[in-house]
C-alpha cells in the first residue's frame, strides 16, 4: 500500500548538514496497525511526516499504490491529503476560533461552495463515534485534552481516509485518557484504517500489530 | 459553512485586536471621506463665489469680418450683417439646455455708441439683476439704478464726463439721473455707462433685442465644451464662444481644493493600508500553526493564500462601511467648524456607501497580498517545526 525505499532526508543547523533519516525503507500494508518507537532524535517523527508527504525526502522513493509520491506535483499531494491521508499530532491541533463540528468538518471548508448536507451528516456521525456528538458546538478550548484529540480523530474519519498517521497521539494525555485514544485507534484499524504511529510507550507501541525500531536515522 | 467560515470566526476570535484594526482603518476611511465630502461642498461653493467675478460663456450673433485696405491706408476691421439676438426666445433657448443646472447667471447685454457733451461713448443696456448676478464686484459711488431713468457710470467715463452720483444728462434725447459711479473694475466696464436694457430698447427703436448674452456656467461637474454643445445645438446660427482663460483659472483653484483633499486622502490611505499590511504580517507569523493544520489536511498555497486576502478584505469592507457613515457625519461638523455649512450639504448616496466597502475591501486586500502570500509559501514541512 506504502511502500518507502531508501528514503534520506538531512536538516541543516548551524550551516551543518545533519541526516535525520539514512537509507530508510519501510513497508506499510492495507489495515496494518504499525507503531514507529525510538529514542527522541532518533527521526521517527521525520519518518512520519516523510510517509505522510508532509516532508519531502531528500533522496530515496515513496510509493503509494501504483504512484509515485516522490514524484508527485504539489497540487496532487495536496489532493492525496485531502482524500486518503489524515495526520493527528501530539497536541491535537484543532483550530481554536472554530467549533468542534467546524473543526470537523475543516476538509470540506476548502471553497465557496458550502459544505453539503451529507458531509455534516457524516461530521456528526463520526462525532458520535468518537462521543462529542453533544459537544459539536463547543469551542476546542471548552474541551479536555483528550476530547480535544478525540476530535482530530473524528477530523480524519469524516475524510474516509485509507491511511491515519498519528504522532505521539497520547503524548499529552493523562494515561487513563491515553488508553481511551489507543482503544479508539485500535477500533479504528479492526474497521480497515492503516494506523501509523509514532509513540515513545512500550505498551501502546505493542498494541500495533508491528513495531518499527528506528535509531539515528537506521531501522535496526 | 465555507472557507469564508475561517476568516470571519478567526475575526472574531481577537475582538479586542480586531476592533482597534477596524478602528484605526475606519478613521482612515472616515478621513477620506469626511475630506472628499467637505471639498466637494467647498469647491462647489467656491465655484458659485468665483462665478459672480464675470462671465465664462459669451453669446453673440454671427457676423462676418472683413479688414478694409484701400490705397495704402488701414480702414479698420468692418462687420457685416451684424443683427440683433432676440431677447426672449434666446434666453429662453438658453434655459432650456440639460445642464440648464449649471448655468448660474445668464445676462442679455444691448450696445450702442452715444454722445455726451461732444464726447463719444458706448451705453450698455442690462438687466440689473442678472448683470449683477454675473459682476457682484461691482461697488458703486451711490446707488445701483432702481428705475428706467437711472443710469451707473464706469469709472474712466465718469471721470472724462465729469458725472457724480446724482447728476443729470440726456441720452439719445432723453434725460437720465446718475443714480452711481462705479469704482475701478480693470475692465471695459470702466468706460461704459450702463442703464436699464427695456429703456435702451425703446430708445434704439429695438424692443426685445440683444448684442449678445453673457452666461455664468458652473464647470466643475462637467466639462465646459458639453454646456457650449448643448447651447449650439439649441441656438443654431449663432456663435456661442467659452471664455477659456476665465474657466481655467476657476478650474485651477476648485481642483486646487479637490487636489489638496486626494492628496491627503492618498496618503491617508497609504498608511492604513501599511497598518493592515503589517497587522496580517504578524497574524502570518503567529498562525503559523494553523498554516500547517491547514496544509496537513491537504489545503493548497491558494486556499491558505485566499484565507488571508479574505480575512483583510472583510476589515476593509466593515471599515469601508462604517468609516463611510462617520465620515458622512463628520462632514457636516467639519462644514460647520469652517463656517462653510451653508455652501451646500453633503448628500447621502447608498451607492458611494457600497463604492466606499468595495474600493476599500480592495485596498485591504491588495495590502495582504504580500503578507498572504508568504503565508501561502510556508511549507507544511516549515509549519510543523511549530506544531
Amino acid at each position: 500500500m506504502l511502500s518507502a525505499q531508501n528514503i534520506s532526508k538531512n536538516f541543516i543547523t548551524d550551516n551543518k548538514v545533519v541526516p535525520v533519516l539514512k537509507n530508510v525503507s519501510v513497508d506499510i500494508h492495507d489495515g496494518e496497525f504499525v507503531s514507529i518507537v525510538g529514542r527522541s532524535g532518533s527521526g521517527k517523527t521525520t519518518l512520519l511526516n516523510v510517509l505522510s508527504t508532509l516532508v519531502r525526502p531528500d533522496g530515496g522513493e515513496l510509493h503509494y499504490g501504483t504512484e509515485n509520491l516522490s514524484a508527485l506535483s504539489e497540487k496532487r499531494l495536496n489532493r492525496l491529503r485531502q482524500s486518503d491521508f489524515s495526520v493527528i499530532f501530539q497536541f491535537h491541533h484543532l483550530l481554536p476560533y472554530l467549533t468542534v463540528l467546524e473543526n470537523t468538518l475543516l476538509p470540506f471548508m476548502q471553497s465557496v461552495r458550502p459544505v453539503k448536507k451529507a458531509a455534516m451528516e457524516k461530521a456528526l456521525g463520526c462525532l458520535e463515534r468518537v462521543g462529542l456528538a453533544d459537544k459539536a458546538d463547543r469551542l476546542p478550548g471548552n474541551l479536555s485534552g483528550g476530547e480535544q484529540q478525540r476530535v482530530a480523530i473524528a477530523r480524519a474519519l469524516v475524510k474516509s481516509s485509507k491511511v491515519l498517521f498519528a504522532d505521539e497521539p497520547t503524548g499529552s494525555l493523562d494515561k487513563g485518557t491515553g488508553e481511551k485514544i489507543m482503544g479508539l485507534l485500535s477500533e479504528l484499524n479492526n474497521d480497515g484504517l492503516a494506523v501509523v504511529m509514532v509513540t515513545h510507550d512500550p505498551v501502546y507501541a505493542k498494541m500495533a500489530g508491528r513495531s518499527v525500531h528506528i535509531e539515528d536515522g537506521v531501522i535496526v | 459553512m465555507n472557507i469564508l467560515t475561517i476568516p470571519m470566526r478567526n475575526i472574531r476570535r481577537k475582538p479586542s485586536k480586531t476592533l482597534l484594526l477596524l478602528l484605526v482603518f475606519s478613521l482612515g476611511v472616515m478621513s477620506i471621506v469626511a475630506l472628499y465630502e467637505v471639498s466637494q461642498v467647498v469647491g462647489h461653493s467656491l465655484e458659485k463665489k468665483l462665478t459672480a467675478f464675470g462671465a465664462n460663456i459669451i453669446i453673440s450673433p454671427v457676423s462676418e469680418k472683413l479688414s478694409v485696405s484701400y490705397g495704402g491706408l488701414h480702414m479698420g476691421d468692418m462687420l457685416f450683417d451684424v443683427h440683433d439676438l432676440p431677447e426672449e426666445e434666446t434666453v429662453a433657448a438658453i434655459r432650456s439646455i440639460a445642464l440648464n443646472d449649471r448655468l448660474s447667471a445668464v445676462a442679455p447685454n444691448l450696445v450702442t455708441m452715444t454722445r455726451v457733451n461732444d464726447t463719444a461713448v458706448a451705453l450698455v443696456g442690462v438687466r440689473w439683476k442678472d448683470e449683477r448676478g454675473i459682476k457682484s464686484y461691482w461697488a458703486p459711488k451711490g446707488t445701483f439704478p432702481e428705475k428706467p431713468d437711472e443710469v451707473l457710470v464706469g469709472s474712466k467715463a465718469a471721470t472724462k464726463l465729469q458725472l457724480k452720483a446724482g447728476d443729470r444728462l440726456s441720452l439719445l434725447g432723453r434725460d437720465f439721473t446718475v443714480s452711481g459711479t462705479l469704482y475701478d473694475t480693470g475692465s471695459d466696464d470702466d468706460t461704459v455707462i450702463f442703464m436699464n436694457l427695456s429703456s435702451l430698447q425703446e430708445l434704439q427703436g429695438k424692443p426685445g433685442a440683444t448684442s449678445f448674452i453673457e452666461v455664468a456656467a458652473l464647470c466643475a461637474g462637467c466639462p465646459i465644451e458639453d454646456i457650449v454643445a448643448q447651447l449650439q445645438e439649441k441656438l443654431p446660427g449663432v456663435e456661442v464662444k467659452a471664455l477659456q482663460h476665465v474657466i481655467n483659472q476657476r478650474m485651477a483653484s476648485i481642483h486646487f481644493v479637490q487636489n489638496l483633499a486626494l492628496t491627503i486622502s492618498v496618503v491617508i490611505l497609504v498608511t492604513a493600508a501599511a497598518m493592515v499590511g503589517l497587522s496580517m504580517m504578524s497574524a502570518v507569523s503567529e498562525r503559523k500553526k494553523d498554516i500547517g493544520i491547514l496544509r496537513s489536511l491537504g489545503y493548497g498555497k491558494p486556499q491558505v493564500f485566499i484565507i488571508f486576502c479574505l480575512e483583510a478584505g472583510l476589515i476593509g469592507m466593515l471599515s469601508g462601511v462604517v468609516g463611510y457613515l462617520g465620515g458622512f457625519g463628520a462632514s457636516f461638523q467639519v462644514l460647520e467648524f469652517l463656517h462653510m455649512a451653508e455652501g451646500g450639504t453633503p448628500i447621502f448616496s447608498s451607492t458611494h456607501l457600497l463604492m466606499a466597502a468595495g474600493l476599500f475591501s480592495l485596498v485591504t486586500v491588495l495590502a495582504a497580498v504580500y503578507p498572504a502570500w508568504k503565508g501561502a509559501g510556508v511549507e507544511p514541512s516549515a509549519a510543523l517545526v511549530a506544531l
